[in-house]
């Protein structure tokens, strides 16, 4: 068994490849990478992730701890955070044969440098912005693999994502295409789009009526899912129904700058489906996995998929009713992951 | 027959004829001028009619063509009956529009009245003998015997074919009205469609009235035994918006429910609990009172892993009010020492209540019931809903259950909501759609009054009132 990775709280251990996630505020970034860890363990197999740095296992841990066992959110980002972690797949011990002794398979490590940016530094003016704005501009720029997180409720309540989207493309194509570097004149990066909050009734609703809803034959919860071939189809959808009206310029604002071949669509919740322990598999008529809590409960987060939040709750915290049931949080990654290693990425060169 | 005879029994036969938009013109050729009246149906059914001199002979200077082809051509509307009448007693002027007017309309009947006799005359006996085309009912209130609720209906008076002359007598009661009096209304009706035909007042004392109604002719209807009736300066719309829901009489078996939220802040379940302590209070309570209380506390549902929650507590279930309100300390004491009930904050278990409350009465009511339910939140669905309120976990429709309780006999809805009505979550006007009051401004003398639990002050009643059997 290859020994597993021991970052050294003190040395960051600096990975080949970065992903950056990139998403309005209240998009949900935060929860998804504290999402990730529960849904790399709940699926039992040979991904794990671990911190490279003091911080990013500090912060691992802390969230992990905080929806997992106190089924709180973690609070929303206060300040650009640089998360450096490893997503390694563990190798499997050797099968012994009557013939010869195989070979272990190798274990891989995928470096993760996940920024995790407040989502208003997404939308900061051009002029005049600080140097976190620099920094967010300086990682997209370093990274290879973007996760993009559209938050459909959000956005047929407050229709920004096109807003948020478009000054960070154009500056970041300024600074990386200005000079012909990557030859097509198009962006690098692998780009994993993501439509969350799939456990909000709307959106599964939605998914429902386009008749995109596929059941997962190997899992024991019958969670409903949505195929990663139709997610394009559910977020032109959800789209269409943006507050500000834009929103279907989002997607032919990436397709502008990144190749359509580097973009993949998943349609993704943090906290998943509830399951109720005594059925043990997904009811269609209470599937909703949060819990409004009551005007000075400690701990609680702002709704994170409804800024306004059911009615008459008040003080507006939320809490996760039961366990949390990633789905397609590790997907995106792992397939950003696989992407950036599999040498096709490298350094992002044009055709490469 | 005599030409008058004729005249008499063809105007009779055109007035009967009248319908909908059609008219009825009559030309008089009297020795004045050419007098013309023009009749139809109003809306009541009545027939209605006015004449006017179009032209007045000594005003006429020019030839007797012109002004009466200008006299029949504005008189007459399109498509009306015609009838054309010579009432003058001769005279050139007279004859020539006589003539001419047989010459235009050499199809329409032409009449020559006896000196001294009037068209006037004679359509106001056509009218006032006409049969009656509709029936007439006196509007009127009846009170329901178990709820107390009012409700607008009409005591039939002249059917139709009924005559002038015709009478009947019949009671009602009137109860203290305003100072402008009891209003006698009498609607015509044609097949179910009712229109106003009089709105009179008078000023009667309150009490039983023998009332007598004669139809003095169609479009009018006396009461001959009433006090004289003062005109009505009041629209409609005031009058029906001045009846009382209820008209309160305390009398008679009653059950009165209170059903409390306990979730909230403690100040908010307090005050609830406090309000609920009023309204027991101004309830007639005596060892002989008919009126049963009864108290239910509910609080939230618990979403919590490993947390139970308190199911829905019967405190007290038709019982004396002395014992309702022990029950209410206990429970107060009880809040005060455990606490209010923990668990979802954007709703609560008002869906158990009301399945509680529908599966305890007996089935066929017997009782007036009043359910006052006092809270702020809405109850949880029963399925996932866009509202994002998680669904009761016993699955209980909310909507099905207030269905259920309409269909109880006698059961009223009233409620006390920490909001006021345009804050409040809308299922509060449903609860209190007989009686919706504000936790901070609540009259709870004047919401016992509008659930007909308790006698009002003053609660004038503008319409005579019939007994229901």
């Amino acid at each position: 068994m290859t020994p597993a990775v021991q970052p050294d709280p003190g040395q960051s251990e600096r990975s080949d490849h970065s992903i950056a996630i990139w998403g309005a505020p209240g998009s949900g970034k935060t929860t998804f990478l504290a999402a990730l860890n529960i849904a790399l363990i709940l699926k039992k197999g040979p991904w794990r992730v671990i911190g490279a740095d003091g911080p990013s296992t500090d912060f691992l841990i802390e969230m992990t701890t905080a929806l997992s066992q106190y089924q709180r959110f973690p609070p929303a980002t206060g300040a650009l955070g640089h998360y450096r972690w490893f997503l390694s797949r563990r190798s499997e011990p050797p099968r012994r044969s009557w013939r010869r002794r195989r070979k272990p398979p190798r274990a891989w490590k995928i470096g993760l440098d996940v920024l995790d940016a407040p989502g208003g530094f997404f939308r900061a003016e051009r002029t005049g912005y600080g140097t976190d704005r620099e920094e967010l501009i300086d990682n997209l720029a370093a990274s290879r693999g973007i996760v993009f997180l559209f938050d459909p409720i959000r956005e047929s309540k407050d229709g920004d994502a096109f807003a948020y989207l478009h000054g960070v493309l154009a500056e970041l194509a300024g600074r990386m295409l200005a000079d012909d570097e990557f030859g097509d004149g198009m962006l690098p990066h692998y780009l994993a789009v993501c439509v969350t909050k799939f456990d909000e009734l709307r959106v599964l609703e939605t998914a429902e009526k386009l008749s995109l809803l596929t059941p997962d034959p190997d899992d024991p919860y019958r969670f409903p899912r949505v195929d990663d071939a139709d997610a394009e189809e559910l977020f032109e959808a959800l789209s269409a129904v943006s507050a500000g009206g834009n929103a279907d310029m989002v997607l032919p604002a990436l397709k502008q700058f990144f190749r359509p071949e580097r973009i993949k669509f998943f349609v993704t919740s943090s906290i998943g489906f509830y399951l109720d322990p005594l059925r043990g598999v997904f009811d269609p008529d209470d599937f909703q996995n949060l819990v409004p809590e009551a005007t000075g409960t400690a701990g609680g987060a702002q709704n994170p998929h409804d800024p306004h939040g059911p009615r008459a709750v008040s003080g507006n915290r939320f809490r996760i009713r039961g366990q949390a049931h990633p789905i397609n949080v590790m997907e995106p990654m792992l397939w950003l992951g696989q992407r950036l290693s599999s040498g096709d990425g490298d350094a992002g060169k044009a055709g490469g | 027959m005599t030409g008058s005879s004729r005249l008499r029994e063809t105007l009779a036969e055109a007035v009967a004829e009248l319908a909908g938009p059609r008219r009825l013109t009559v030309i008089e050729v009297a020795g004045e001028g050419v007098v013309a009246f023009d009749l139809h149906r109003d809306e009541a059914g009545t027939p209605r009619g006015r004449g006017r001199t179009v032209v007045h002979w000594a005003d006429q200077k020019s030839g007797a063509s012109s002004w009466a082809r200008q006299a029949v051509t504005d008189a007459v509307p399109d498509g009306s009956t015609l009838i054309v009448v010579d009432s003058s007693p001769g005279g050139r002027q007279a004859r020539e529009a006589m003539e001419w007017m047989r010459d235009v309309h050499p199809q329409v009947p032409a009449f020559v009245l006896a000196s001294g006799l009037r068209v006037k005359t004679l359509l106001r006996e056509v009218v006032a003998d006409e049969p009656l085309r509709r029936s007439y009912e006196l509007v009127v209130l009846k009170r329901h015997p178990v709820t107390a609720r009012l409700e607008f209906t009409c005591r039939p008076l002249f059917t139709v074919e009924a005559r002038r002359g015709d009478s009947l007598t019949f009671t009602v009661r009137c109860e203290p009205s305003d100072d402008r009096g009891t209003v006698f209304a009498v609607a015509a009706w044609q097949d179910r469609y009712p229109a106003l035909l009089s709105v009179q007042t008078a000023k009667v004392p309150p009490g039983p009235y023998e009332v007598t109604a004669e139809l003095e002719r169609p479009g009018r209807v006396r009461f001959p035994s009433l006090p004289e009736f003062t005109g009505n300066d009041r629209t409609w719309a005031e009058l029906v918006a001045s009846v009382p829901s209820r008209l309160a009489s305390p009398a008679g078996p009653a059950h009165l429910i209170c059903a409390v939220e306990i979730s909230g802040t403690g100040a908010q379940v307090r005050e609830r609990l406090r309000r609920i302590g009023q309204v027991i209070a101004v309830m007639p309570g005596g060892p002989e009172s008919p009126l049963r209380m009864s108290l239910i506390a509910y609080g939230a549902h618990s979403y919590q892993r490993g947390t139970a929650e308190e199911p829905v507590d019967v405190a007290a279930w038709h019982t004396s009010r002395v014992n309702t309100q022990y029950a209410l300390e206990r429970l107060e004491g009880r809040i005060g020492e455990r606490g209010v009930s923990q668990g979802y904050a954007g709703a609560a278990m008002l869906e158990d209540m009301l399945a509680e409350v529908a599966g305890r009465l007996p089935a066929g009511g017997g009782e007036r019931t009043v359910l006052l339910t006092v809270g702020e939140c809405p109850p949880h669905p029963p399925r996932a809903h866009r509202s994002e309120i998680l669904p009761c976990p016993r699955r209980i429709d909310w909507k099905q259950q207030v269905r259920r309780l309409e269909q109880h006999p006698g059961l009223t809805f009233g409620a006390i909501c920490d909001q006021p009505s345009e804050r409040a979550d809308p299922v509060w006007s449903r609860l209190g759609r007989s009686g919706l009051a504000h936790l901070d401004a609540v009259d709870v003398r004047k919401l016992g009054a509008g659930l007909g639990l308790t006698a009002s002050e003053a609660q004038p009643l503008p319409f005579p009132l019939i007994e229901v059997p």
